[in-house]
């Protein structure tokens, strides 16, 4: 299997310019900037069919284009790192191990959607990766890859600045990640208009996961096919998948798009610890619904994912074994969201605690079978949220009722001690 | 996460939570950050505004400064709060409202060693709420209070994307993980010992 975003972690010092440049490092970006049109390099990344690694899968390429085509200038380049997904740490790898492979890909992007201007936006705990990415940077304008005249054309000129969160899950929202860069509260704000035309500041702006756009220089160098044929079925190119919870290796892979949940499990993960058994797993994050181990074969995909009644996510996969309660592990998730809401609309900042208020219910042994109709009403209520995060926040627990209904159940008939917490 | 269940009681059974959080926490807290910085502190406040000069060149870095304050103070004092709001020049109440959204700044003076444990669901699966139990024993307070040495407090948080290290948490910004509750005592030692 070839890999494509996780090539170098194998390297000595792979974070270092030195490193990145023997293993072909911004060979791509000078080639784009030798013999390619922006126009080239948006055709290029959406016949590739590479698409948004930080979880709503958007064709990348048409995004560059959308902001290209916006008049308004300066445009944006803005790489998203505020990886804050329960079960996710896919994109902190990249940036401890290879961020020069980021940057470059952030780069061709500003090439592309002829931006002049970028942020590099990591969540505040990276400790390790503010160190990385900002010797990265500084690495890169020394080689005359970012600032005024880059590689000798005098007509392309990138202007980075690093910038970290200060711990808020909401702010991975790209609407909310402008308002934190802006200086303010990281609320969402109303989309449309959508970043392309109105982002940072305003302005024309292509956000990008880590993982987006550290693809893109190997689709410069190796082509639009190539990339496309990585990935299994109709899915483009590879995904890191990495493994957590009641696992016995919990670690990073990077495989096709679309490879079985039991292959990323049990291949890679080494299924679940001695004398256990599987009892489910989450494809992607804690805004997944968990699935049951009948649908260990189910393409790790986006569109499969959604025939099931989840998503696929970013790609952190969360196993269960028998000694799991998915009562507990719903309430986990409520918690999660309930802590996160922004509070700045209602339906999710009530909705969250009442989620949370309702699995305690039936974890203290005081619920009914009410409280289960009552959390298909709450999250339907919930999708009258304003961003993601709200029509998210209710899917794990109510695709918990729907799969281990019996857990649920058991716990409300009596005979299920509260799970320790 | 402000209240654990246990906080809730009825007859003597843990209680589900009330409906409105929003309501629960006004009665419970005092207003933090209203406090003035002492006076043997305020030699630092020269220090800040020094700091801040670069910032004035980029806009939109009230993170940053409140960075610088609290890096100076342990905490942000309404002082910086006032200082950042003059140097910047943007609205005090922003500035408040960015201190107030983001999990890492602290209104109230904090030890120098701040440990973040995970809760989530990686970590708990793999035994964080019998770590976070290590660190409430060996430390002698619950979570979210300074150590009677005043050296520590443990803050529960979410995921910290150290999912391949669970449980994980950070030391002020070092990573470790995965940490047993027979690791605590040494760990603790360690960071005592400057080599955390
Ligand atoms: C609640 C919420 C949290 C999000 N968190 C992240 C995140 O941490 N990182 C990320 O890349 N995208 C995150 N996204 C998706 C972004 O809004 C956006 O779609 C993405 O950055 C676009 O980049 P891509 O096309 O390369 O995926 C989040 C979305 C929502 C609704
Ligand atoms: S859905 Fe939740 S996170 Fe999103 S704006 Fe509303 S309160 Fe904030
Ligand atoms: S769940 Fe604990 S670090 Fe991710």
């Amino acid at each position: 299997m070839e890999l494509v975003v996780t090539r170098n972690f194998g390297n000595p010092k792979p974070w270092t310019l030195a490193s990145y440049r023997e293993s072909g490092g911004y060979e791509a970006l000078e080639r784009v900037l030798k013999e390619m049109s922006p126009e080239d390099v948006t055709e290029l990344i959406k016949a590739s069919n590479l698409t948004g690694r930080g979880g709503a899968f958007f064709p990348t390429g048409l995004k560059w284009e959308f902001v290209r085509k916006d008049p308004k200038t300066p445009r944006y380049v803005v790489v998203n790192a505020d990886e804050s997904e329960p079960g996710t740490y896919v994109n902190r790898l990249s940036l401890e191990l290879d961020p020069h492979m980021t940057i470059e890909g952030m780069i061709i992007a500003a090439y592309a959607s002829n931006a002049e201007r970028g942020y590099f936006y990591i969540r505040g705990e990276y400790g390790l990766s503010h160190e990385r990415v900002k010797a990265a940077l500084r690495e890169a304008y020394d080689a005359g890859f970012l600032g005024q005249g880059i590689c000798g054309r005098d007509d392309f000129n990138l202007e980075v600045e690093f910038r970290r969160g200060a711990g808020a899950y909401i702010v991975g929202e790209e609407t909310a990640l402008f308002n934190s860069l802006e200086g303010k509260r990281g609320n969402p704000r109303f989309k449309p208009p959508f970043p392309t035309n109105f982002g940072v500041w305003g302005l024309p702006t292509a956000i990008n996961n880590v993982e987006t756009l550290a693809a893109a220089p190997a689709i410069v160098m190796k082509g639009a096919e190539w990339f496309k044929d990585l990935g299994i079925g109709d899915a483009a190119g590879t995904k890191m998948y990495c493994l957590s919870g009641n696992v016995v290796n919990p670690v990073c892979v990077e495989l096709p798009l679309g490879v079985s949940a039991r292959e990323v499990i049990m291949d890679h993960g080494g299924g679940v610890p001695e004398g256990r058994t599987l009892k489910g797993f989450k494809p992607g994050g804690a805004s997944s619904a968990p699935l049951t181990p009948a649908e260990l074969d189910a393409p790790l995909e986006p569109k499969s994912m959604a025939e099931l009644g989840t998503i696929m996510g970013t790609g952190g996969v969360v196993v269960f074994d028998d000694t799991a309660c998915m009562v507990d592990v719903a309430y986990r998730d409520a918690l999660f969201f309930e802590d996160e809401s922004c509070g700045f609309c209602i339906p999710c900042r009530e909705g969250t605690p009442n989620l949370v208020q309702i699995c305690e219910r039936i974890l203290h042994g005081q619920g009914t079978m009410d409280d289960l109709d009552l959390l298909e009403e709450l999250g339907a209520s919930m999708m009258a949220s304003f961003c993601g995060l709200g029509h998210f926040a209710h899917q794990p627990v109510r695709g918990a009722v729907s799969r281990f209904r019996e857990e649920f159940e058991a716990y409300i008939h009596g005979g299920h001690r509260r799970a320790e917490t | 996460m402000l209240n654990s269940p246990a906080n809730f009681q009825v007859n003597g059974r843990a209680a589900a939570r009330p409906y409105c959080m929003a309501i629960h926490h006004t009665e419970l807290e005092t207003p933090p950050g209203r406090e003035p910085l002492p006076e043997a502190e305020r030699p630092k406040l020269d220090t800040l505004r020094e700091r801040l000069q670069p910032l004035k060149e980029l806009p939109g870095s009230s993170i940053e400064a409140l960075y610088a304050a609290q890096e100076l103070f342990s905490y942000v004092p309404p002082e910086a709060i006032t200082m950042i709001a003059e140097e910047l020049k943007i609205p005090e109440s922003q500035v408040f409202g960015v201190a107030t959204f983001y999990t890492m700044f602290s209104l109230e003076p904090q030890p120098p060693n701040v440990l973040r444990v995970c809760r989530d669901l990686s970590c708990h699966l793999a035994g964080a709420p019998k770590l976070i139990g290590a660190l409430e024993q060996e430390l002698g307070v619950p979570r979210g209070h300074a150590s009677p040495d005043g050296q520590f407090i443990v803050k529960v948080v979410s995921c910290l994307g150290l999912c391949d290290m669970q449980p994980a948490m950070l030391v002020n910004l070092d990573q470790h993980g995965p940490v047993m509750p027979d690791d605590v005592p040494n760990l603790l030692d360690d960071i005592r010992n400057g080599a955390g």
